[in-house]
C-alpha cells in the first residue's frame, strides 16, 4: 500500500476547477514532479496537499488515512516550504531559522543552525537581519529547515527559484539524498530539464473543460 | 522550548526591535489628551468630569492602531505557516500571539494611563481602578483584535473593515470600564464593573482563540 495516495484532487477558484482532477500515489523513496503552465494551480495544488488549504475535490490519504479528518499524523511527517519563505525581516538568521522550527515544536540548538547554515552557503551571516539578504540568500535560509528536521516528507514549491548555479547543484544533491534515503519528495519546478530526469514521476496539469 | 512560548518569545523580541507597535499608542494617546483642554477650554472640573470616558476611549483607538498587526506580518511573510502546519493547536498559537500583543501594546496604555489621568484632573484616587479596570479591559481589546485581524489579513488595507468589525464587540468593554471609574471618582464601588468585565475577559480567552483559528483557516482558503 503507498504512502500517499490521490484519488481525482482538483482545486476551485472561484466556481470553476483550476484543472483537470489527477491522481497519483507515491512510496517512501519516490519523487513527484508537478508541472504545468502558470497559473494553472500548482501552488494551489501543492499549498492543499500540505494542508495550508482545504482540497475541493477528490480524496487525499496518509498511511490509509484520510487527509481531510487527520493530519496531526501528517503535520508529523511533512515539511512545506512555499513561495513566501517565512523570514522575519527583524530577526538574524540564527533566530529565524530556530525560532520557526520551534514553533512547530522542534528544538534546535545553535550549533545545530550554525552548521546547517554554513552548508546551505550562508557563513559568516548568522547574525544578520534576515531583511538585509539577497532573494536567493533569504532562498538558502529557508531551504536550511531542511537539513535540520527528519521528516520523510518534503513538500518544495520552486525551491530553485532566485538560487545560483551552486545553490541549485547542492539543493539537487540535497534532494536526491532524502529520497535515496527512502524520503518522499512533492515537487514543483519550472526549469525542469535536470529535475525531469530525477524524479519517480512527474505529473502534468491541464486545464480543466469548462 | 514549547511552541507557546516560543512564538511568545519570537513576537517580543519583533515588538522590541520594531519599538513602533510599542510606543505608537502612547504617543497617539498624550497627543490626543493635549488637545482636549485646548478644545474644551474649560476648568479642571469638566476635565475631571469627562476623565473617564476620555481615558477609555483613547485606550480603545491607541489599541485599533495595531490590531491589524497581529497576524498580517506573519500572512505576508509567510510564517503563519509555522504555525498553521503543525500538529500543536492553532487556538493555543493563537493565544500565544494575543498574550505578545497585549504585552507589547496594552501593558504600556495599563503603565502609562496614571499620566493620562493626571493630565485630565481625573481625582488621584482613582488610579488605583483605573489601572485595574485597563489590566482586565485591553487584553480583550487584544483578544477580540485577533478576530478581526484574523479575517481582514489578506488584504491590503484591512484597518478600516478590522475596526467596522471589532468596534461594536469593543463596546461593552467601554461600557464597564468607563463607568468602573466614574464610580470610583464619585467615591462608589467599582466592584458591578469591574465584575462584568472580568466575566468578558474570561469569555474572550476561552472562546475567542477558536473563533480566531477558525478565521485564519478561512482565509489561508
Amino acid at each position: 500500500m503507498p504512502i500517499i495516495t490521490a484519488q481525482d484532487i482538483s482545486c476551485q477558484r472561484g466556481n470553476y476547477l483550476l484543472f483537470k482532477p489527477v491522481s497519483f500515489s507515491l512510496d517512501f523513496g519516490q519523487s513527484l514532479l508537478i508541472s504545468g503552465a502558470n497559473g494553472i494551480g500548482k501552488t494551489t495544488v501543492l499549498e492543499s496537499i500540505a494542508g495550508v488549504r482545504g482540497l475541493q475535490q477528490g480524496r487525499l490519504s496518509f498511511k490509509d488515512q484520510d487527509l481531510s479528518k487527520f493530519k496531526d499524523d501528517w503535520f508529523e511527517n511533512s515539511l512545506y516550504i512555499g513561495h513566501k519563505t517565512g523570514n522575519k525581516k527583524e530577526l538574524n538568521c540564527l533566530e529565524n531559522l530556530r525560532s520557526f522550527l520551534q514553533i512547530q515544536g522542534i528544538e534546535v540548538l545553535e550549533p545545530q543552525a550554525e552548521q546547517a547554515l554554513e552548508q546551505v552557503g550562508l557563513a559568516g551571516y548568522e547574525y544578520q537581519m534576515a531583511g538585509s539578504l539577497s532573494a536567493g540568500q533569504k532562498k538558502r535560509l529557508a531551504l536550511a529547515r531542511l537539513l535540520l528536521v527528519d521528516f520523510s516528507i518534503w513538500i518544495l514549491d520552486e525551491p530553485f527559484v532566485n538560487l545560483d548555479v551552486a545553490g541549485c547543484d547542492w539543493l539537487l544533491s540535497v534532494l536526491d539524498n532524502h529520497v535515496k534515503n527512502n524520503g518522499i519528495l512533492l515537487i514543483t519546478a519550472h526549469d525542469n530539464k535536470v529535475i525531469k530526469n530525477k524524479v519517480t514521476r512527474e505529473l502534468i496539469l491541464e486545464p480543466a473543460e469548462l | 522550548m514549547k511552541p507557546f512560548l516560543a512564538l511568545v518569545k519570537r513576537d517580543l523580541t519583533l515588538g522590541l526591535r520594531r519599538k513602533s507597535q510599542i510606543y505608537q499608542p502612547l504617543v497617539f494617546q498624550l497627543l490626543v489628551v493635549t488637545m482636549f483642554p485646548l478644545g474644551l477650554g474649560s476648568g479642571a472640573k469638566t476635565l475631571a468630569l469627562i476623565a473617564p470616558a476620555v481615558i477609555w476611549i483613547l485606550a480603545l483607538l491607541a489599541s485599533l492602531l495595531t490590531l491589524d498587526q497581529i497576524f498580517k506580518n506573519d500572512y505576508d511573510d509567510g510564517s503563519v505557516e509555522s504555525y498553521v502546519l503543525t500538529s500543536y493547536p492553532l487556538p493555543l498559537s493563537v493565544m500565544a500571539k494575543v498574550m505578545a500583543h497585549w504585552l507589547l501594546s496594552g501593558l504600556p496604555l495599563v503603565l502609562f494611563s496614571p499620566i493620562i489621568g493626571m493630565l485630565l484632573h481625573l481625582p488621584s484616587s482613582s488610579y488605583g481602578i483605573l489601572m485595574l479596570s485597563l489590566l482586565i479591559g485591553t487584553p480583550i481589546f487584544s483578544f477580540m483584535g485577533s478576530i478581526g485581524s484574523a479575517l481582514t489579513m489578506s488584504l491590503k488595507h484591512g484597518g478600516l473593515l478590522l475596526t467596522i468589525l471589532v468596534m461594536p464587540l469593543l463596546t461593552p468593554v467601554l461600557i464597564f470600564g468607563a463607568s468602573a471609574v466614574v464610580e470610583s471618582a464619585l467615591g462608589n464601588s467599582a466592584a458591578q464593573a469591574l465584575l462584568l468585565l472580568s466575566g468578558l475577559l474570561i469569555l474572550s480567552i476561552t472562546l475567542i482563540p477558536f473563533a480566531a483559528a477558525a478565521a485564519i483557516k478561512i482565509n489561508l482558503e
